[in-house]
């Protein structure tokens, strides 16, 4: 489904994570004509156009095009091995919610590869899902005004580390020590869409 | 090169353009919130739109200029002295060496200082704009302090000037991805909260309540306005995280988003949906006074000051 958004946008809205971060990467590696930016969200991608010089009505039509030989991402991403201290303040609360044990929370937590969905918040967040349904846990009610870099943190079926001091409600169960973003590299961020994270109790 | 007697309440560096092209791994676009006055304000000077220059913020910095150059100020019309002279709004100035620049209070949130051959910072990831929130590029990756110097480029083009005027009317929008609010946004008076920065302006007024209250995140553009459980709309700005996940019922229109960027809390605003076509039509008319900046005649020129900065 494409919608309007804005004179200057379009949204794409798609299947899931894998298609949308397929059509992004097809956008980037070949861009149409006035076309600026395409930028992956859970299961949609923003295209942005230049207004004065394209229609929205026309980038559609080239849209379409795209979806129809799109086929979910085949290249896989990186895979990240991350080691994790689990001793975050809510582990015990997530415990409590999931009825699990500590060593049950950090094993359910480490035993499934997590893919990219998507990265947004602040630089190098990269939302990573999915998570066991026996992991699911509510966001805390009162958010954190701060939340400490390399956080290990969960909520619903997502789980991700915490690149620099943020806000934020999502349960902290461990750190990480490691660096996530760096905006004088050449890779400013670790965590790239479609990349894939194991995490392991360090 | 320019020294920093008084920074003033929020003063960085920016680019109109912000630093496209990272947004995929979380960058936000940042930049100019008032983009068009940022290219104005360069233009005044004869440089490229896409210079840094300073984003000053309600109240305005006292910069110290240590060598001869050209300056001008764009956007909401602040209070400003060069050395004791008035400084008008909209018109490019010689600035002689050790002269002095002090910018008051502003009629609006923001207004752009551009410099003969812009400020020269490092790039980082592309861009020389300030992200405040992140810490890096601009100037120390941060607002400037005192004492702060910066270094200014040296080539420019010549001196101009521009006499248009920006309407006061509505915030014109289109549609945006989910349905039924715009019709609740337009028509009823919203006023400017205090919750304004470079993120996003939040209005109160009374509530929206669209149902899901949250949707799959996505990417949002440029000027988007989000509805949070709350039902009071954010306008999202240069500064805005890449993804939100509330409805956006509406987008306001390139050619008055810079407008969004000028309200200060207490205003009062309207919202009126618009087709597409005229959001373009619009955002033509814009660029159109952008090229109308016009050249001075110094000879007939009746700036304060100017005749004598001449010397």
């Amino acid at each position: 489904m494409i919608r309007s958004f804005g004179e200057a946008a379009l949204l794409v809205e798609l299947d899931g994570p894998e298609l949308a971060q397929a059509l992004a990467a097809s956008l980037r590696a070949d861009p149409p004509a006035a076309m600026l930016e395409a930028i992956p969200g859970l299961a949609s991608v923003l295209v942005e156009l230049d207004p004065l010089h394209g229609e929205a009505d026309a980038m559609a039509v080239e849209l379409e095009g795209r979806l129809a030989g799109l086929r979910p991402r085949e290249v896989e991403g990186r895979l990240h091995r991350i080691p994790v201290t689990y001793d975050g303040p809510d582990l015990d609360e997530v415990a409590e919610l999931t009825g699990m044990s500590r060593d049950e929370v950090v094993a359910a937590h480490a035993s499934v590869v997590l893919r990219v969905l998507f990265c947004g918040f602040a630089p190098g967040f990269a939302y990573l899902g999915d998570l066991p349904d026996r992991l699911r846990v509510e966001r805390l009610k009162t958010p954190r005004t701060t939340t400490p870099p390399g956080s290990v943190a969960v909520a619903g079926t997502m789980s991700a580390i915490y690149p620099a001091a943020l806000p934020g409600g999502w349960r902290i169960i461990g750190h990480a020590a490691l660096t996530l973003f760096d905006p004088r590299s050449d890779r400013p961020a670790l965590l790239m869409p479609g990349d894939r994270v194991q995490f392991e109790p360090a | 090169m320019i020294e920093v007697d008084e920074p003033g309440f929020l003063t960085s560096v920016q680019t109109a353009a912000g630093r496209p092209g990272w947004r995929h791994v979380g960058v936000p676009i940042g930049g100019a919130v008032d983009q068009w006055s940022a290219r104005l304000a360069n233009r005044l000077v004869g440089n490229p739109d896409d210079d840094a220059l300073l984003e000053i913020t309600l109240t305005g910095p006292a910069l110290r200029i240590l060598g001869a150059t050209t300056v001008a100020l764009a956007g909401a019309r602040f209070e400003a002295t060069l050395d004791g002279l008035p400084m008008a709004t909209n018109v490019g100035r010689h600035a002689r060496g050790g002269s002095l620049l002090r910018i008051g209070r502003g009629t609006g949130g923001r207004c752009y200082l551009a410099v003969a051959g812009g400020f020269v910072t490092d790039r980082v990831l592309g861009s020389a704009s300030t992200d405040l929130r992140s810490e890096f590029g601009g100037h120390e990756g941060r607002a400037l302090r005192r004492g702060d110097r910066l270094e200014t480029g040296v080539s420019a083009g010549p001196l101009r000037r521009w006499r248009g005027t920006f309407g006061d009317g509505p915030i014109r929008i289109v549609a945006g991805v989910h349905a039924d609010g715009p019709q609740q946004l337009s028509g009823v008076e919203w006023t400017v909260s205090d919750q304004a920065d470079r993120t996003g302006v939040r209005f109160d007024g009374a509530p929206i309540v669209l149902e899901p209250a949250e949707v799959a995140s996505m990417a949002l553009p440029l000027g988007a306005i989000q509805l949070p459980p709350d039902g009071r709309p954010i306008v999202m700005l240069a500064d805005r995280p890449v993804t939100g996940g509330y409805p956006v019922p509406a987008v306001v229109i390139q050619a008055d988003i810079g407008r969004v960027g000028q309200l200060l809390p207490g205003q009062t605003v309207r919202f009126e949906l618009v087709p597409t076509d005229e959001a373009r039509r619009l955002l033509r008319e814009m660029e159109r006074e952008l090229a109308a900046v016009e050249a001075i005649d110094p000879s007939t020129d009746d700036e304060p000051g100017w005749a004598g900065a001449l010397r």
